[in-house]
């Protein structure tokens, strides 16, 4: 065999190699980027900031963390290694669509409206922005221990929270007046949403 | 290509022989294991609802966020593949090499497949840092301490304790022995980057491992065993684990078995997927838990 055609056909094996190792191995995974709903996350406020606005355990209780990503924290409330409910705090901002339920919800906890979804899980939306919400698990948790856990939260700091790069305008803590209607120019959606702290 | 997680979880085969494998294992833990493969069974169990429109919500959730890269469950998944796959490169070679021993003309097999302990026990460790990078991908870094994170490691191995006594059964007490964990370290320490580089998950996995350079890397899998091998020691003494109670388990199941135990697990390596298969279910378990919070 001539030695061009050697070249040739050497490059062009290792030419076919090279895309088919691209176009076959599972790297797409692993390209950066690809963040839910295409949202930057810059806006989104880093599960780290929440995990201090978790209630404290009761006696012969545990909380132990089980989830941290930017815009969720979640942690498992359990009892001598029972699983008695999951405790979840979100940045809607990734999901816009979580905050409709609330516009008829009629209850309030500390001033944020409240919403069941189906028997085990109840939800708060704080500041019009992040969800905090407990679902019982296992054998369940009624209604009233799980508004117990939601009051505990920290709402007033998760209130006060702040993305890191002010994407989504400032937002002032619920004690200094009149945050909502700063941060919502269509101020009549929710008066309901003052806060009675 | 990129399959959601639930479609995947969906996708798992019900009858098996890995599934036939992990239910035999799973008799030896507290609890048992009903091989979850519904999305809609387990949504209903973590919303504790059987309403439709709930269970069609967290769904939606879920699919997109496992279509979203930076969320890392479909990168949690991959390593899973990577490593199944060495797994099944490896394991058939032992078994290969088993099965030709005893004849003349392919006797060359067996002296050229390295099925050494050492090699062995790079495999675990590999796998059981792939099991902590695949952690990291799918929970975060969850607290703010290492006290926290450890015990969200504990209880997320606690939560999958079918899938840990899966490896450590198939991966350590029967081709290492009972003495498996303790010799492990020994074993890694003996270990040059000689016998990193002969495992085919490695190279797929080399890029994503802390450190440049199989020496750090090695270092990197020592520690991660050194981490999971405290916590893998108390389970395998509080459930009494061994070589021979697996092999019992395992005929349970599979039906009986007439060689050596290092035999069996190069069999099982080379023909079951138990390590992607519960791999999955645990993802998915996670990726619900969190759609069912952010609905």
């Amino acid at each position: 065999m001539p030695r061009p055609l050697r070249w040739v056909l050497g490059l062009g094996l290792a030419g076919l190699l090279l895309v088919g190792g691209l176009l076959l191995l599972p790297f797409s995974d692993w390209l950066p980027g690809g963040t839910v709903g295409d949202i930057s996350k810059q806006e989104v406020v880093n599960g780290t900031a929440f995990n201090r606005l978790f209630p404290a355990p009761g006696a012969g209780e545990e909380v132990v963390f089980s989830q941290e990503k930017r815009g969720f924290s979640e942690a498992k409330l359990k009892r001598g290694g029972e699983l008695l409910a999951l405790l979840a705090i979100s940045d809607t901002t990734t999901a816009p669509e979580a905050r409709a339920k609330f516009q008829s919800s009629g209850q309030q906890i500390k001033g944020w409206p409240l919403v069941e979804q189906g028997p085990q899980a109840s939800a708060l939306l704080v500041a019009d922005r992040f969800q905090v919400k407990v679902i019982g698990q296992g054998s369940g948790l009624d209604p009233d221990r799980r508004h117990a856990l939601l009051g505990a939260f920290d709402l007033p700091r998760l209130a006060a929270l702040e993305p890191s790069a002010g994407a989504m305008g400032k937002q002032l803590p619920p004690a200094s007046g009149d945050p909502l209607h700063q941060l919502a120019p269509n101020a009549e959606r929710q008066p309901a949403l003052q806060p009675a702290a | 290509m990129s399959r959601t997680v639930l479609e995947r979880l969906e996708r798992l085969p019900r009858r098996d022989l890995t599934v036939l494998a992990l239910k035999g294992i799973s008799t030896l833990v507290p609890g048992g294991w009903s091989n979850p493969t519904s999305a809609d069974q387990l949504i209903r169990e973590v919303i504790g609802s059987n309403d439709p429109e709930l269970i069609r919500l967290v769904r939606a959730r879920a699919d997109q966020l496992s279509g979203a890269r930076a969320e890392g469950y479909g990168r949690a998944l991959s390593l899973y593949d990577a490593v199944n796959r060495s797994q099944h490169a490896t394991g058939g070679l032992r078994f290969l090499a088993n099965v030709t021993a005893g004849l003349p003309l392919l006797k060359r097999i067996s002296s050229i497949t390295p099925p050494s302990d050492t090699l062995q026990a790079v495999d675990l460790s590999l796998k059981v840092g792939a099991e902590l990078l695949a952690f990291t991908q799918v929970n975060g870094l969850p607290g703010d301490s290492f006290g926290d994170f450890g015990a969200a490691l504990a209880d997320y191995a606690g939560e999958a304790r079918v899938r840990m006594a899966a490896l450590i059964c198939f991966d350590g007490l029967l081709p290492l022995g009972d003495q498996a964990l303790q010799r492990l370290d020994g074993l890694l320490g003996a270990a040059g980057s000689g016998e990193l580089r002969k495992l085919p998950a490695y190279g797929r996995m080399a890029a994503l491992i802390p450190g440049r350079g199989d020496e750090a890397h090695m270092g990197f899998l020592r520690k991660g065993v050194d981490q999971w091998l405290g916590w893998a020691g108390g389970f395998v003494g509080q459930l009494g684990l061994s070589g021979q109670k697996a092999v019992q388990a395992l005929e349970g199941s599979i039906g009986p078995w007439q060689g050596r135990m290092d035999q069996l697990a190069a069999f099982l390596d080379a023909f079951t997927d138990t390590y992607a298969h519960t791999g999955v279910q645990a993802v998915a378990r996670r990726l619900v838990e969190r759609a069912a919070a952010e609905i």
